[in-house]
């Protein structure tokens, strides 16, 4: 099909400002990594080839026509089930939660595939549906994206069931779901707060949500994580400490450096300069997305891109806003910084498949 | 197919839709970086004091403790190493081999071995050290020295002990030294500005203060200043590294007018007999003899004391703990008479020419009491000089008699009675100068003429400490005129008594003098046999204390059957006559004869403290 459509034979679909500011910022994670591990050469090596790995695989994915993940849509998402739950039943237990699959060279966690594979099968699944869709695809999809958030959910994978909730709402937002039936949901919603409260959260998760409220209930046990986060990142103040040389990240004060808490590190080495300059640089990302979303070629990508980059920017959100203290602490990485495989990777994929859908136009559209 | 009209209200509604999602996300991240702002920015200060404190760790170090000499140079109390043999548990990985290879070396019992084995692991984490054996022997240290490279990861360090050298001798002047208790710690402490938290320590025993004592009293100047060591930690408490160190300020030394030789003579001449040896250097009020009797080890006290040896002393009827030189309350008897004869040249109630006729008796005109003298039959036609020599009761009770109280009292109270006359003492008691206020307020009796009568010979509710009783007699000695008592001068302006007067000249106070001079020297003197103990001239007066009022000696004899109904026996005495330098008071508690028990006590802690011995 390529062929048909473009005169150049051997077209590079490829976005240089997509290219460019996530090359910049996976080079700026290994940094930061390299400090927030304690100059953990191995580590580094590792996400290195992670990263490269990830940057390629980017550039791969981004080559398909669209159609292909439109017309694989579903296949992706019933293979990323089926991970989900052999992982339910072979996954490898840490820290209580069983959420990764032990592929020999791999540590696969399907929760992550299933984040992509979600909002690209929903982008699919309204692709031709009359809009606005009415009660029964909305009931249809929100069954389906309850379904799987749950799946996570019980792993438990709070911080990446609530993604995949949010990355399912925006291509229902973004596929123009009436105004009313979201009044209604969230009044619903509210409503269902205490039961929810009372049902789905696991004691530790209460726990989070109460120490956000009030840290300094229990300095050195609950609250620990968060009091010390803030101290980093406070204690950074305007110009920060300078590069690897954050006490509070080298003297062990500061839990999970190298993933969720990695922005602390940076805050604490960085200062609040660094810290405008980071998030500029992820908004940039999503500005950059929302225009290829405005100017994408059917509303399949329409979709997909805005659903993925929604996705990106609120796993983002989620995890600053923990280590600064406005949400609970749930597990979520920074993306393209915080050390990790599958999580790391499946940025890279989500990008690839933006791209894709940015930068393959129909000629009919011209 | 869609058509294009639908395609572009469709595209149309998206972007409506991504701008609203856009200034959701927008408002998220400007909360997000208002957050961020106020933490790093509005609050740095607050954030950045608590990185500070998260990463390091003060660590205490205790000063050393200051020496106290006594006036000649003399060490009374020093700080005696002892070496203990310390771990350093995070360098060593096979502890046990390292147990059994020192255990060739150095005898180790189950309860050290326990000890460390217990505190292993956590002392390792924290990169701190750990004893393992205390109090070393030479022969251990020696050992364990020729074959330190063997043990790259214990040594020998010091510790040391507080020890009075002369145990005995000065437990009550000196004192002894205790453990903190956490709240007198803290207290120390926040004067530095410092808290409590992990020390290093120079003693074995750890934290010090003094209880008793001129370690008690000068406390702080013995203490210094503690010191700190500043470490950077890592969150789980490990030392990492030194920062910086504050070295511990030791306590200052401590020179004292002690005397050590005059002290043991006192001691040997107490004989372990209830009672006290106050010397003082008239000059400048300088204690230089202080001896309460029995007294007990400050060592023993120091370092533990074994219950049962706790109770002992406790229980001991002797009341070692008791402070009698300080705190011992006994009437001054006839020792108070030249100060009663002082009241009476002062106000002119008598004149040295003046004289009585002594029956052996007063009677009080009132109601025809009568109050009797020591010797039957009386003393004859008798003025003041004889009255000191013969300690003539009738010539006081007569001049007492027509004494105003409270111009006797104020008058008394010149003389060190009745109040502190030490700076530096340990809980000094001020004894009783009875008026008629308090008599009236304490026993709901008024005051009778008769009170007055008796306080003419020392006896009835005034009581003194043997200190003011020394000070009675350097005050006499110096003609009125005496720095207040204290165990160290260094370079402080001692205050000063003055006795200001009008009648007495010091013409006077030389009579005085030689009416005490004849206490020893003249054949009537009650001293008389003293004479002999010395080749120079003291002046001195007895005195004993009648604890049970006998109007005959044959009633007497029957209470003396009773070792604690006898009479105390006291002696104030200075010397050398005429120029005196010392002035002494020594208490013997139911030693009867002021002169001939207590006496010899005096003339021995003179002759060596102006080395006639």
């Amino acid at each position: 099909m390529n062929k048909i459509f473009n005169p150049n034979k051997s077209k590079i679909y490829f976005d240089q400002y997509l290219f460019i500011s996530i090359s910049l910022l996976s080079i700026m994670g290994l940094l930061f990594l390299y400090s927030a591990s304690q100059g953990n050469t191995e580590t580094i090596i590792k996400q290195s080839l992670f990263v490269v790995f990830g940057l390629i695989l980017m550039f791969v994915l981004s080559q398909p026509d669209p159609d292909f993940y439109k017309n694989n849509a579903l296949f992706f998402l019933i293979l990323s089930i089926i991970l989900i739950f052999l992982t339910m039943l072979f996954g490898k237990e840490v820290n209580g939660a069983q959420r990764w699959l032990d592929l020999g060279f791999f540590t696969l966690q399907a929760s992550e595939i299933i984040k992509i594979a979600l909002p690209v099968f929903l982008a699919a699944y309204l692709y031709d549906k009359p809009l606005p869709i009415n009660l029964f695809q909305t009931f249809i999809t929100l069954v389906l994206i309850l379904t799987i958030v749950n799946l996570i959910r019980v792993q438990p994978d709070l911080g990446t069931s609530l993604v995949i909730l949010v990355a399912g709402l925006y291509i229902l937002f973004l596929a123009g779901l009436s105004w009313r039936f979201i009044g209604i949901s969230f009044g619903i919603f509210i409503l269902s707060l205490p039961f929810i409260w009372n049902n789905f959260l696991e004691p530790f998760q209460r726990q989070r949500i109460l120490t956000l409220l009030d840290p300094s209930a229990d300095p050195y046990g609950s609250g620990w994580n968060i009091t010390q986060s803030k101290i980093a990142i406070g204690s950074g103040g305007l110009e920060g400490k300078g590069y690897q040389m954050g006490s509070q990240a080298h003297l062990d004060f500061l839990p999970e450096t190298e993933t969720d808490f990695i922005f602390s590190v940076i805050a604490e080495e960085f200062g609040f300069i660094g810290v405008c300059i980071l998030v500029s640089l992820f908004i940039f990302i999503l500005l950059r997305c929302l225009y290829l979303a405005l100017n994408a070629r059917d509303r399949f990508c329409r979709l997909t891109i805005g659903g993925l980059s929604l996705l990106f920017i609120s796993t983002v959100f989620i995890n600053l806003a923990m280590v600064v203290g406005i949400i609970p602490v749930v597990g979520m990485p920074l993306p393209f910084i915080s050390k990790g495989g599958s999580s790391l990777l499946s940025f890279y994929i989500a990008f690839g498949i933006i791209i894709s859908m940015a930068t393959h136009k129909k000629l009919m559209q011209r | 197919m869609i058509d294009l009209k639908e395609r572009y209200s469709e595209k149309k509604h998206f972007f409506r839709r991504l701008i609203l999602i856009c200034t959701f996300f927008g408002a998220l991240f400007l909360y997000l970086l208002f957050k961020t702002f106020s933490l790093q920015i509005s609050s740095y200060t607050d954030y950045e004091l608590a990185a500070l404190k998260n990463k390091t760790r003060e660590v205490l170090i205790q000063p050393r403790r200051g020496i106290i000499y006594d006036r000649t140079g003399e060490i009374i109390v020093n700080n005696v190493p002892s070496y203990n043999l310390i771990l350093n548990p995070s360098q060593i990985t096979d502890l046990n081999n390292l147990l059994l290879e020192i255990q060739t070396i150095i005898n180790l019992n189950d309860s050290d071995i326990l000890y460390v084995k217990e505190n292993f692991k956590i002392r390792s984490k924290l990169n701190r050290e750990l004893i393992l054996k205390r109090n070393l022997t030479k022969e251990e240290i020696a050992r364990f020295e020729v074959r330190k490279y063997r043990f790259p990861n214990s040594y020998i360090a010091e510790r040391y002990s507080r020890e009075n050298l002369f145990p005995y001798l000065f437990s009550h002047s000196v004192g002894y030294v205790g453990n903190l208790n956490d709240d007198s710690l803290q207290e120390i402490l926040s004067l530095q500005d410092l808290s409590l938290k992990e020390t290093i320590f120079k003693y074995s025993n750890g934290f010090l203060s003094g209880k008793t004592g001129i370690e008690n009293v000068y406390d702080q100047e013995l203490r210094g200043f503690f010191g700190k060591k500043i470490y950077e930690v890592d969150a789980s408490g490990r030392l990492l590294k030194e920062i910086d160190t504050i070295p511990a300020i030791d306590g200052k030394d401590i020179h004292t007018s002690l005397d050590l030789k005059s002290q043991q003579v006192a001691f040997r001449e107490l004989k372990n007999r209830r009672g006290s040896v106050v010397a003082v250097d008239i000059s400048d009020g300088a204690i230089v003899t202080y001896l309460s009797s029995p007294s007990f080890s400050v060592n023993k006290i120091a370092n533990g004391l074994s219950q049962n040896d706790f109770n002992e002393l406790i229980e001991d009827k002797n009341k070692p703990f008791f402070d009698r030189a300080a705190q011992g309350r006994y009437s001054p008897a006839s020792t108070i008479k030249p100060a009663i004869g002082l009241f009476g040249l002062e106000n002119n109630i008598i004149d040295w020419d003046f004289t009585i006729d002594d029956p052996g008796y007063f009677e009080l005109p009132e109601d025809g009491r009568i109050y009797r003298g020591w010797k039957k039959g009386g003393h004859g036609k008798i003025n003041l000089q004889d009255a000191i020599i013969e300690s003539s009761n009738t010539f006081f009770f007569s001049l007492a008699y027509k004494s105003e109280i409270e111009e006797l009292i104020k008058h008394l109270s010149y003389f060190g009675f009745g109040r502190n006359v030490c700076l530096d003492c340990f809980l000094p008691d001020n004894g009783l100068l009875p008026n008629p206020a308090w008599k009236m307020n304490t026993l709901n009796f008024g005051w009778f003429k008769g009170d007055t009568v008796n306080l003419g010979v020392g006896q009835g509710y005034m009581s003194a400490t043997p200190l003011q009783l020394a000070y009675y007699s350097a005050f006499i000695a110096n003609k009125g005129a005496l720095n207040k008592f204290s165990f160290v001068q260094d370079d402080k302006t001692l205050p000063k008594d003055v006795f200001y007067s009008g009648n007495i000249d010091d013409k006077d106070w030389e009579k005085i003098h030689k009416s005490m001079i004849g206490v020893i020297e003249q054949p009537k003197g009650t001293a008389g046999r003293l004479r002999e103990l010395k080749d120079y001239i003291i002046a001195a007066k007895s005195g004993t204390v009648e604890l049970v009022s006998t109007d005959t000696k044959e009633d007497y004899k029957i209470i003396r059957e009773e070792e604690a109904k006898r009479d105390h026996a006291i002696i104030v005495a200075f010397g050398p006559m005429p120029n005196p330098k010392y002035a002494v008071s020594v208490v013997i508690e139911n030693g009867e004869s002021g002169g001939s028990v207590a006496g010899p006590v005096a003339i021995e802690v003179l002759n060596s403290l102006l080395d006639y011995e």
